[in-house]
């Protein structure tokens, strides 16, 4: 049992005051990297109250306990405002369980390996890019492990969207109608592959002057069965990717403008491309990026929200809004420390959106909320991930190495505004028999996915 | 597709027996709990047996298709014949079979006022309520064997139950000249066929499709894709295009189009979603690298498919009867080669195709019809006496009835063809022919038999309209003009560059995508506007400029995407005829364009907030005064129901010219508005 040497708000005030003084580092009661590097119990870097739900409620809430519109109003401040909502209004329910303790856990094993071997080595060149120890691109893992401003926090997000060098993610959506009826089902492939910033070290076939290739392709229904796209990323954050679109009508791949990141890519969607990742323009075309708080914050981190050996495709049970079909279920956890980093669209003058915030967390760099205002200020969209180490008491997904993979589990896309939900699950396979991976396992998948004549068979032109 | 691997038992039944015949045994690894790497549902994906991939999807829609008809009916069919019902003055003239004057008198120079009449086109004019009744159902499925194989299916059906007050070859027959003979009885004798595609020699000229009058099912895809690192092959039945314009054709010149069904008057910002004619073949693409991609092609010649006599968007009018030669072409090879790179802002890309044009060309043909002409008018009774089958024609020594000497010219008298020179002049215009270098070609390229029945070529508008007019009284009612379609080798040579322009964030040219396109074709055939077998022979360039663009121009509702194109074309109109058939009109015979012919394009995609509510809109100008204009509205309120409605007008002499000056008064009469409403299963 841990003796307690502070006062109940003594985590939360040193978050404040961390803030404040725009101190770095991560941890309260001592620097966290340090005992991440050294394995040690990272859980001595934060007080009780902000790695304990009960001690942080004084009770009212416990491991075990569900949030409800009931006692939501006890941890309002640990939520976006937009979740808030949801629990307090719109019949959504949380799962509690204990806090995440081991860092280990909320990582891929080679990206944290990379984070700290690489550790103090980024630095920003003239154009305000990243370059690594070599003065070339980036080495892999987090280029910064504890940001000191803005856009080192948002190069976290950017370089290494899933921490995988490759990642093929098999998505199944479904789109809630203001009605709570499920409207809209798509079944889609996300592919990325970093050709640089990579974990292992190494360039992706000599692609220096990129950061990534990332291609989506439907698989379902037929009607936008067969639509896909390529983006290309430069490594130079200033650019815009290049995209190439395979739309069925058109039988054949054409080029398309890429400055509008703020669409909805098929109907009764909510996402757009802005939004992947937290992170999902380059990052140089957004500016006036700023630390605005830390605090800390109820996430969806744990290894129990992933699904697989509870459903054969990994599919969620849902709850919720005016169908009980709004909600995916979910376990959050207190999340001892979020840097809280807003941003304006400064590169995009007609973007619908204003500003947006992120909560990330400052131990392993990755978002746990996020959330977009308009131009007037007002609230529009919040973007939800669930994170998880793939192992359960069911199952366990390996890497190469035999460590539990790490990757997202689902995405709540809520737009308020509309009251539209897109709920997006990663599953095991979906039409068409793709499925989930995290690493290339010997397939030559940039060939399979990631080129131009990829998409146009992708969309079978 | 949906419904992946949802019905187990097939795919469970499938791979089973694959896995025995190839005697692999594999299973799914459901723990995952040892090391190495897995894919997320715990099995490797190298794995796991040479079928662990094997699956099935599939899923379609069906659609009713309405149009209702806001313009006029389709003057190139029977019953909307401008003619119909129109009292018209024929004025026959005096033939010179033998030049006694040395030139002073030339044939039909001389009007023949004593057999003059007035005829009314003896059929029922209609007004249509629909221009299309259709129901389209469609269903995709692929079934992957293993990673680098699959087989892509899409099966396409329709069934058009014909409710339209549409043509009845009887109404015309008579005791004078009886019915309508020559041609595919399919297609001429009886009432419209809505699907078929005939040709002479041959029963399924396209090999994977099965139609009737009232139903068509084929397979727009059906082909084995094989995949291996940069190379990927397709064998079977595929389309294939080319090129970043869209609805212009510059470089996507491989397959050719299928005007059965809407013709081109679906939502033009579906292209040509429908149209493209699928082709048996094999088409190879290899990624050199990121930037350079080649993509090859052999494939089976299908040609383009027009609609039929009598069908809503005809384009061939009902007084032709066309002889299609597909079956001598039907062995023949269309290959082609596109290199296709892309370097950061600019693009590039070239092409070299060996086709056969698969619009084709056109000639008068024998019509091999063997009908007298009657005996109740005097014209027809002095010719059946020179050409009695008994004794030798004085003029040419033919031994030979009427009716066997006009089988071996192009005409035909039946009724349903044409009946004055007006009605000639009229249509030879509309379709850009010229009524007089056509009505001699038929007559010289078709001597000793024209001659035998007293015709004779001629050089004047009044002399040819004398002539017409002479032997349309002498066939009792008109007469059908028969023509072949005929096929030619021509080699395409293109290339395109495109440049994404980066302006000022939010400004109008910021990623404003620049893209030109260029394809010639030396020695292409042209039908001839004479008809003449000699068909026109000169090299052709297309061009076209595109630009497109999205752009926001408000914070609340999503970007606008647009798209504006312009296209130049040296010697033939959007429709691939040849410009030397413009300019003529019931008054002249056709003079010809020069300069080329000119179309601009601009299109554009308002989609509304989630993309459920659409506005699309799409306009062609023809600069010599033609006007396309689109406006459509499209609603996709949930997965399973998509819902459009789109308003087509088209103007065809919008500056009040010539309306056979440019190219869409081809189908000015089409007016309508479309509804359609999608059910996907």
């Amino acid at each position: 049992m841990r003796i307690k040497k502070y006062d109940f708000n003594y985590g939360r005030r040193m978050l404040m005051e961390k803030a404040a003084k725009g101190v770095s580092t991560a941890g309260v009661l001592a620097p966290l990297w340090p005992m991440i590097g050294n394995a040690a119990d990272t859980s001595k870097a934060y007080p009780d109250e902000l790695l304990s739900i009960s001690v942080f409620t004084k009770g009212k809430i416990k491991p075990g306990d569900v949030i409800s519109a009931a006692n939501v109003d006890a941890v309002k401040d640990l939520f976006d405002p937009i979740t808030y909502i949801q629990i307090k209004n719109q019949g959504r329910k949380i799962n509690v369980v204990e806090s995440t303790k081991d860092v280990s856990k909320l990582f891929p094993n080679q990206y944290l390996k990379a984070t700290l071997k690489n550790q103090g080595t980024a630095k920003f060149d003239d154009t305000g890019n990243i370059i690594g120890k070599d003065g070339g691109p980036w080495n892999g893992g987090n280029p910064f492990p504890e940001p000191k401003n803005g856009l080192e926090a948002i190069s976290n997000l950017t370089l290494a969207w899933g921490r995988h060098s490759y990642s093929q993610y098999a998505i199944r959506d479904w789109d809630i109608a203001p009605d709570g009826s499920e409207a809209y089902k798509y079944d889609f492939v996300w592919c990325e592959m970093n050709t640089t910033a990579r974990a292992d070290g190494t360039i992706y076939n000599g692609k220096k002057d990129l950061l990534r290739y990332q291609s989506v392709f439907f698989t379902s229904p037929s009607e936008t069965a067969g639509s896909s796209f390529l983006n290309t990323w430069y490594y130079d954050q200033r650019k815009f990717p290049d995209l190439y679109g395979y739309l069925p009508a058109f039988r054949r791949v054409r080029q398309f403008p890429t400055n509008q990141r703020f669409e909805p890519l098929v109907p009764g969607i909510t996402l757009f491309l802005s939004d992947a990742w937290a992170a999902g323009d380059p990052m140089l075309t957004w500016g006036n990026y700023k630390i605005v708080g830390r605090q800390p914050m109820m996430g969806c981190i744990s290894g129990i929200n992933f699904r697989g050996g509870y459903h054969p495709n990994y599919e969620r049970t849902v709850h919720g809004g005016p169908k009980g079909t709004t909600f995916f279920d979910t376990w959050f956890e207190l999340i001892p420390e979020c840097i809280v980093l807003e941003a304006e669209p400064t590169g995009y003058p007609r973007s619908p959106v204003g500003k947006k915030r992120i909560w990330i967390d400052a131990r392993n760099g990755m978002f746990v909320a996020y959330i977009t205002y308009d131009r007037r200020g007002e609230i529009w969209k919040s973007f939800e991930p669930a994170f998880a180490q793939y192992s359960n008491d069911k199952m366990t997904i390996k890497d190469a190495d035999g460590f539990p993979d790490w990757s997202w589990v689902y995405v709540h896309s809520h737009d308020l505004q509309a009251n539209r939900m897109s709920r997006f699950s990663q599953v095991r396979e979906v039409t068409g028999g793709y499925k989930s991976k995290f690493s290339e396992q010997g397939e030559d998948v940039y060939s399979k996915y990631l080129t131009t004549q990829a998409i146009a068979r992708l969309g079978t032109g | 597709m949906s419904n992946s691997s949802r019905i187990p038992g097939i795919k469970i039944i499938v791979a089973a027996a694959m896995a025995l015949a190839s005697g692999v045994v594999f299973a799914q690894d459901g723990g995952g709990e040892g090391g190495g790497s897995t894919n997320v549902d715990g099995s490797s994906s190298n794995g796991s047996g040479m079928f662990a991939d094997f699956d099935i999807s599939w899923g379609g829609f069906i659609r009713p298709e309405l149009a209702i008809s806001l313009g006029s009916e389709n003057p190139n069919n029977q019953r909307g014949n401008t003619f119909n019902g129109v009292p018209t003055a024929r004025m026959p003239g005096v033939p010179q079979p033998v030049d006694a004057l040395g030139g002073l008198l030339p044939p039909f120079s001389i009007p023949n006022p004593l057999l003059a009449d007035n005829v009314t086109r003896p059929v029922n004019p209609a007004n249509n309520f629909f221009n299309l009744n259709l129901l389209r159902i469609e269903l995709e499925g692929a079934m992957k064997f293993t990673p680098s194989l699959k087989l892509v299916a899409r099966l396409r059906s329709i069934v058009d139950p014909g409710n339209y007050s549409s043509f009845d070859p009887v109404s015309v027959a008579n005791a004078a000249t009886g019915s309508i003979q020559g041609g595919d009885p399919g297609l001429y004798g009886g009432a419209p066929n809505y699907f078929q595609y005939s040709v002479e020699g041959m029963k399924r000229p396209n090999p994977l499709e099965a139609a009737g009058p009232n139903y068509l099912v084929y397979f727009p895809a059906l082909f084995l894709d094989y995949q291996e690192g940069p190379l990927n092959v397709r064998v079977g039945n595929q389309q294939i295009a080319w090129g970043q314009a869209i609805f212009f054709r510059v470089l996507d010149v491989v397959d050719g189009i299928d005007f059965r069904r809407h013709s081109i008057l679906d939502n033009a910002q579906e292209e040509f979603s429908d149209k493209r004619v699928p082709s048996l073949g094999v088409r190879v693409n290899y990624q050199f690298t990121d930037e350079i991609l080649a993509d090859a092609f052999v494939q089976k010649f299908q040609p383009t498919i027009y609609g039929n006599p009598n069908t809503q968007y005809n384009v061939i009018p009902t007084q032709f009867t066309v002889h299609d030669q597909y079956a001598d072409y039907d062995t023949k090879l269309s290959y082609g080669i596109r290199f296709k790179g892309n370097f950061g802002q600019w693009g590039a890309q070239a092409i070299f195709v060996s086709r056969l044009n698969p619009d084709g060309v056109f000639r008068w043909t024998a019509s091999g019809v063997n009908k007298n002409l009657p005996n109740n008018n005097a014209l027809g009774l002095a010719v059946n006496a020179l050409n009695n089958g008994i004794t030798p024609n004085p003029l040419t020594g033919q031994i030979g009835t009427s009716g066997e000497i006009l089988a071996q010219t192009p005409f035909e008298a039946s009724p349903g063809g044409v009946y004055s020179a007006k009605e000639w002049f009229t249509y030879a215009a509309s379709v850009r022919l010229d009524g007089v270098g056509g009505l001699n070609a038929a007559i010289n390229e078709f001597a000793p038999s024209t001659n035998s029945l007293l015709a004779s070529p001629v050089d004047n508008y009044t002399a040819a309209s004398r002539e017409l007019d002479t032997f349309f009284i002498a066939a009792g009612d008109g007469l059908r003009g028969h023509i072949a379609r005929e096929y030619f080798r021509e080699y395409n040579i293109g290339g395109g560059v495109s440049y994404v322009v980066e302006g000022e964030p939010g400004s109008l040219l910021d990623q404003l995508i620049i893209n030109l396109e260029s394809t010639y074709t030396p020695d292409r055939r042209f039908t001839n506007p004479t008809l003449s077998r000699d068909y026109i022979k000169e090299g052709n360039l297309v061009s076209a400029l595109v630009m497109e663009k999205y752009q926001r121009f408000s914070n609340t509702i999503p970007a606008t995407y647009m798209v504006l194109q312009y296209m130049h074309r040296t010697k033939d109109d959007l429709f691939g005829r040849s410009l030397k058939g413009y300019g003529g009109s019931v008054d002249k015979a056709a003079t010809g364009v020069n300069g080329g012919s000119d179309y601009v394009v601009f299109a554009m995609q308002q989609p509304f907030p989630q993309a459920i509510w659409r506005i699309d809109f799409a306009g062609l100008y023809d600069v010599r005064g033609g006007l396309l204009l689109q406006p459509g509205l499209r609603w996709k309120p949930n997965g399973s129901i998509t819902a459009d409605i789109f308003y087509s007008y088209i103007n065809g002499s919008i500056t009040g010219g010539n309306p056979n000056n440019n190219a869409l008064s081809t189908a000015a009469f089409a007016d309508e508005i479309t509804f359609r409403v999608g059910y996907q299963f």
